[in-house]
């Protein structure tokens, strides 16, 4: 399973431990947002727009005010206003005109969900529609109706383009044209996917008596929803008063809460206004129609190589529908940035992108942020390339296969990097050059990935901050800002923080997500909580060790002492070998694992060892005694990078890997049988390898949900499939095929213990490895996802028959 | 107008009052307090809410409250044991990796209990028959197929 | 939430008093469609009288003649192995119902009353040239399943009227029957689908049943096509017919789960592919 340099002696890293908080899930005892309650809850309900752009009347709310249970209904015309997103163009309630079907209009709070249900339906609002722009297409017209008629500064606007820029250019794109013997060009789309955590979005917003706010919420952005939430807490008039984010447990994430919502204002607006608890939550539908879904993309790429297969440019066009408000779907072309320029080897690249507000849905992050997008087109293109090169697809990767140390075109420093081990993995197992003819209908294809796997930054600070508490029994509390979402970060924190420090995992307890306790951390991201957590618990773990070896100085000899003493009672006529235990017991001879302090070149005897509990209550109970902690900040060796100028080493390091897909396609149905995967990861280093293979076999099921049949559909704005009867995500029955992983430990330097981040990668090259693999089995390529069995069957259909 | 029902929830007589137009999930969550079973959907698709009526697995998010009279129903509260240990099968889910968010989880579980009661020796396909209707976003469902198989080794003896 | 009253009587007197005393009140059985209209709003019923506990609804008599209760569930349905060894094709499409969380509760009548163009049992019931018992506190009437459906959502069912049991002729020992059922994926709602039963006597055909659901306002006898299997003897070219007239049957529509196109494809392909399977040349 993993290849690589062999393990060294880690005691807890690299082997099978569950869990810490799944017995609880699997009691059905762990609390999400879902299961909280405060004393004299309220429950918030929210109306939303009836169009996808009208210009707003009047809202009459009297009758909802007056339904019995009804403690308040706010617009925005009777409450402060409250600007959200990064470029501040949205409201949590809308004033003036509605721009998409999901603007919030009122908000109810009620005694409970049904009234709020029912007193929505009893605000009447009065539209005066106008004319909507549907498609990046016919925003960017001239003269197309405006979503947004002036900026966050109130600036008359001219245009639908959002004022947002992302470009690259580097080397030379003509010389490159020049050069190149082979040039393919092609146009690819993806469509909108929701990110359907089980459990669906919602918070609780509370205020104390002294106007500070405390508010559970689905998020993985803890402290800069904090800052988000003081903003609004400013707008309101409370400035100056904080607010204190907690996390609950939370039913998936996939980065619905990378950013805050209109919902979480909304609520924060009502629990003020009523002096009470106030939680939203979204039922499944609600989520579906109005939680922001992954970005689409519209990709022109042009890639050239010479005669021998290297490549020689890649022009890469990009379009994004930016829907009526801007999150961070708007930033995916700084994600796609990174394989454009960085995946397989091309000197000379150009980039762009241009976003159009439209009045369709807006997006947000969701797993990959960009880069499935944008590798759907380039692995596509890769393979329609080499063959116009005449070159099979696995020897056209190999050609131009990325290596160690490289620093790429967007001035990305390699370090460690296992694509050729995952290429030729991947080839290896499929048997490759016998399944790419095998004709029948079957097929295989593969496509690889280039990512993000030491942080991203995004924000003027990558970094996570750890406390480690000790108290008298040798436990560890752990407080950290990062988020659990099951990914399996409090799973790995534990085991870094009982690898480094030299306790077992059982004693390690981490404590909820608060930023009332924990120090900062930009946010549960771009694949980097293992990486962060770990380093900072690495950090943090050097700092407890250097303060448990100082008092061990003074107290392991009188220590050991009593426990000798013990031990000759037990067993009288015992010699201790000769040792001059207080001449050993210095610092720098300590170790501490296991939860046993000892002299690292003594004799093994069982009394010569300390038990951490006990060093730390003789620390504790003399005079002028202390306790141990430590509080540390681990920034990564990463920039912020110039996103006009598309350069700037993003990450500390980069994740790689490679999938392969074997298909058989039914050309009466169109149908695609995936009869087996492969994917070849370089994770760095194997922390957790239960938690590892989960998240490649649930990234694999998204891929394949991405590529095969996901789609939120749109039509003049509205989303017409709302619910998962009509939005179809993998069944137990679709996973039925072998999966086969192989994990390279490439053990990079900035990895904690050798990793790399790996909470994306695994969803990234699963659609163009599928498509890939179809074009090999029947000749046809689909470039606009989700490649469905009617486009598959109209493309045979007006293609040429080909001999089977 | 509430009305009283009476019915046996893990192992224990209940009585508790319930309006018409309520849902077993809604009795279960609210006045009965037991949030482990969880309302994903709301329209039978995602099985988060599976609960066991009489043997049988249910969606508690479609069934009406008052049909749980004279029932028999078990939730995923009523898998641990006394002395506060996990079942074969939940213990199973926490070794194997069937756990991630945990969300899907009672649902899922409740799920395979139903199967495992039914067929204590499934194959591999009538596993996914048996969870067809349970979604997960998390896992690829793989290593809940290896837990599932792990717990029927287990309880096989 | 939609507040309703709930009922749960014993027997149909008890029935027909409450759809007295309620008029406009709902029939509600396993619960699983009616539910989830009630959630969506697409109904709001203010009674809903529960057939659950209606003695003699549920239930499978296996005699000269099939009698399936209304009220028996889609999983005591397929695990009644006389059933199955003398329905198989009615098995095969129960089995593709859902999940089975849905078919434990969900229940053969139900399904039918829903009325859903899609319905997996509604096929198989029509190939078995099945009839249905519609009782109302007037008396009881015995029809076809055919003349069952009218529309999407809408039976014939008049004022007060519930399904009580469906009636099955055994079918002839040389009949074979298939289902087929294409989804986006394997737990879906019918995207197209085909029933076909076929009588043989060597090369020819002595009875077809073609039926295909998802492709028009009810589940659809494809008479036609009947039409042309009987008396003949089943070649090549006659499948190839039978396809065209089957796709020129239906009138799908394009909707959120497929185009009217490719819902026409798969019934062509299944229609050739069941056929081809009953005469074991695939």
């Amino acid at each position: 399973m993993v290849k690589g340099k062999p393990s060294t002696d880690f005691l807890y890293i690299g082997k099978e431990i569950s869990r810490p908080e799944a017995p609880d899930k699997a009691a059905g005892k762990a609390l999400y947002i879902h299961d909280l309650q405060r004393p004299g809850m309220l429950y918030g309900k929210i109306k939303f727009s009836d169009h996808a752009h009208a210009r707003i009347l009047h809202i009459d709310t009297s009758r909802a005010e007056k339904l019995p249970g009804v403690k308040a209904v706010i617009t925005a015309y009777n409450t402060p206003e409250v600007r959200i997103g990064f470029l501040r163009d949205n409201f949590a309630l809308k004033k003036g005109k509605v721009r998409q079907f999901r603007d919030e209009v009122a908000a109810v709070a009620a005694i409970d969900p049904g009234i709020a249900t029912e007193a929505i339906e009893l605000i009447k609002v009065e539209y005066e529609p106008l004319p909507g722009v549907f498609s990046p297409a016919h925003a960017a017209k001239e003269g197309a109706p405006l979503v947004h008629e002036t900026d966050p500064q109130g600036q008359p606007r001219v245009d639908n383009r959002v004022p947002l820029r992302f470009f690259h250019e580097s080397g030379d794109l003509d010389a490159g044209k020049k050069m190149a013997r082979y040039v393919v060009e092609g146009e690819y789309s993806t469509q909108w996917v929701q990110q359907t955590c089980m459990g669906t979005a919602g918070c609780i917003a509370e205020f104390d008596m002294n106007s500070n706010l405390t508010i559970w919420a689905k998020t993985q952005i803890p402290f800069l929803a904090q800052r988000d939430f003081n903003d609004a807490l400013s707008a309101m008039g409370l400035q100056g008063k904080n607010s204190r984010v907690i996390v609950p447990v939370l039913g998936g994430g996939f980065g619905t809460g990378l950013d805050t919502h209109a919902y979480e204002y909304i609520a924060i607006l009502l629990a003020f206004r009523t002096g009470k608890p106030v939680k939203i939550v979204y039922t499944r539908d609600e989520e579906f129609a109005n939680l922001s879904p992954r970005q689409s993309s519209q990709t022109k790429i042009l890639q050239g190589c010479d005669e021998n297969g290297k490549l020689t440019f890649r022009h890469v066009e990009v379009v994004q529908d930016n829907g009526a408000y801007t999150s961070w779907g708007a930033t995916y072309p700084s994600v796609m940035m990174l394989p454009a320029t960085s995946l397989y080897k091309v000197n000379n690249v150009y980039f762009n992108a241009d976003l159009y507000y439209t009045n369709n849905t807006y997006s947000q992050a969701m797993r990959g942020y960009g880069n499935p997008e944008h590798t759907w087109a380039l692995e596509n293109n890769i393979d329609e390339l080499a063959e116009k090169a005449g070159i099979d697809p696995f020897e056209f990767r190999m050609i131009n296969c990325n290596e160690p140390g490289e620093i790429t075109p967007m001035n990305l420093k390699v370090s460690t990097c296992g694509l050729k081990e995952c290429l030729e993995t991947v080839a290896a197992k499929l048997d490759w050059k016998n399944s790419h003819s095998q004709g029948k209908c079957r097929g295989v294809g593969m496509a690889s990935l280039f990512h993000v796997g030491g942080g991203g930054r995004i924000y003027r600070s990558d970094g996570s901050g750890l406390i480690l508490k000790l108290d008298d029994f040798g436990n560890v509390y752990a407080y950290y800002g990062g988020v659990e979402m099951g990914q399996g970060l409090h799973s790995v924190l534990s085991l870094g923080i009982a690898e480094s420090l030299g306790v077992r995992p059982g004693k390690v307890f981490i404590n909820q997500t608060d930023t009332g306790t924990c120090p900062w951390d930009v946010g549960t991201h771009a694949s980097r909580g293992a990486f962060m957590a770990c380093n900072a618990a690495i950090k943090a773990a050097k700092d407890l060790r250097e303060k448990i070896f100082s008092g061990a100085e003074e107290l392991f000899p009188e220590g050991v002492a009593k426990n000798l003493k013990k031990f000759q009672e037990k067993n009288p006529g015992y010699q201790p070998p000769d040792f001059d235990i207080k001449k050993a017991a210095t610092r720098d001879r300590f170790d501490l694992k296991d939860g046993y302090v000892f002299i690292k070149d003594a004799p093994k005897e069982p009394w010569l060892c300390m038990e951490l509990g006990s060093l730390l209550r003789a620390m504790h109970f003399r005079d002028q005694g202390t306790m141990l902690g430590t509080q540390v900040f681990y920034d990564p060796p990463n920039e912020l990078p110039d996103w006009n100028k598309g350069k700037g080493n993003i990450s500390a390091t980069y994740a790689y890997g490679t999938q392969g897909v074997e298909v058989e396609v039914d050309t009466e149905t169109g149908e695609v049988k995936i009869l087996r995967m492969v994917a070849a990861h370089d994770v760095g280093k194997v922390l957790n390898p239960q938690a590892l293979k989960g998240q490649i076999y649930g990234a694999l099921a998204q891929g394949i949900g991405y590529a095969l049949y996901e789609e939120v559909r749109s039509q003049n704005g509205r989303i017409m499939n709302p619910n998962f009867r009509d939005y179809k995500i993998p069944t137990i029955q679709e996973m039925d095929f072998p999966i086969d992983l192989e994990f390279i430990e490439t053990n990079d330097s900035y990895g904690p213990f050798g990793a790399k981040g790996v909470g994306e990668p695994g969803l990234v090259p699963t659609a163009p490895a599928i498509a890939n693999a179809i074009y090999n089995a029947v000749g046809i390529r689909i470039r606009d996802l989700p490649v469905t069995p009617g486009k598959i069957l109209s493309a045979l259909k007006s293609k040429t028959p080909v001999e089977q | 107008m509430k009305k009283q029902i009476n019915f046996v929830l893990n192992g224990f007589e209940v009585a508790v009052a319930v309006e018409a137009h309520q849902r077993l999930i809604d009795v279960l969550r609210g006045s009965l307090g037991h949030t482990g079973t969880k309302e994903g959907c709301g329209e039978g698709e995602c099985g988060a809410c599976t609960v066991i009526v009489d043997g049988r697995a249910i969606n508690s998010c479609l069934y009406p409250a008052l049909e749980a009279e004279g029932k028999s129903i078990t939730t995923i509260e009523g898998l641990r044991s006394i002395d506060n240990r996990l079942s074969v099968i939940q213990q199973a889910f926490v070794e194997r990796g069937g756990i991630q968010c945990g969300f899907c989880t009672p649902g899922m579980i409740m799920s395979t209990k139903a199967l495992l009661d039914q067929n204590p020796d499934p194959t591999e396909e009538e596993i996914r028959d048996a969870l067809v209707g349970n979604l997960c976003r998390c896992t690829g469902y793989v290593q809940i197929i290896e837990s599932v198989k792990s717990a029927a080794e287990k309880l096989k003896g | 939430m939609n507040h309703f009253d709930y009922f749960k009587p014993q027997s149909l007197e008890e029935v027909w008093d409450l759809g007295k005393k309620f008029p406009g009140a709902q029939y509600i059985a396993g619960g699983t469609d009616l539910m989830v209209k009630i959630k969506n709003r697409t109904i709001m019923p203010q009674t809903l009288i529960s057939l659950r506990s209606v003695s003699g609804l549920p239930g499978i008599e296996i005699g000269e003649k099939v009698r399936i209760g209304a009220l028996t569930t889609i999983t005591d349905l397929i695990e009644h192995q006389e059933l199955g060894r003398i329905f198989p094709v009615l098995v095969q499409a129960a089995k593709r119902i859902g999940s089975p969380q849905i078919r434990n509760v969900g229940t053969v009548g139900g399904n039918l009353c829903n009325c859903s163009p899609c319905a997996d049992t509604a096929l198989a019931l029509l190939i078995l040239d099945a009839r249905v018992v519609l009782r109302n506190s007037r008396g009881s009437r015995e029809i076809a399943l055919e003349e069952f459906f009218i529309g999407p959502g809408e039976s014939c069912l008049r004022s007060g009227e519930l399904m009580t049991e469906i009636r099955l002729d055994k079918p002839a020992s040389k009949a074979r029957a298939i289902f087929m059922k294409k989804g986006r994926v394997k737990m879906d709602l019918a995207v197209a689908s085909v029933g076909v039963l076929l009588e043989m006597e060597g090369d020819t055909c002595k009875k077809a049943r073609f039926a295909a659901g998802s492709v028009a306002p009810v589940p659809l006898r494809l008479k036609k096509v009947e039409a042309l299997f009987k008396n003949a003897v089943i070649s090549k070219e006659i499948i190839q017919e039978a396809q065209k007239i089957a796709v020129n049957s239906i009138s799908p529509i394009s909707d959120i789960r497929s185009s009217a196109d490719y819902r026409h494809e798969i019934v062509g392909v299944y229609v050739k592919r069941a056929v081809e399977k009953l005469l074991g040349n695939e």
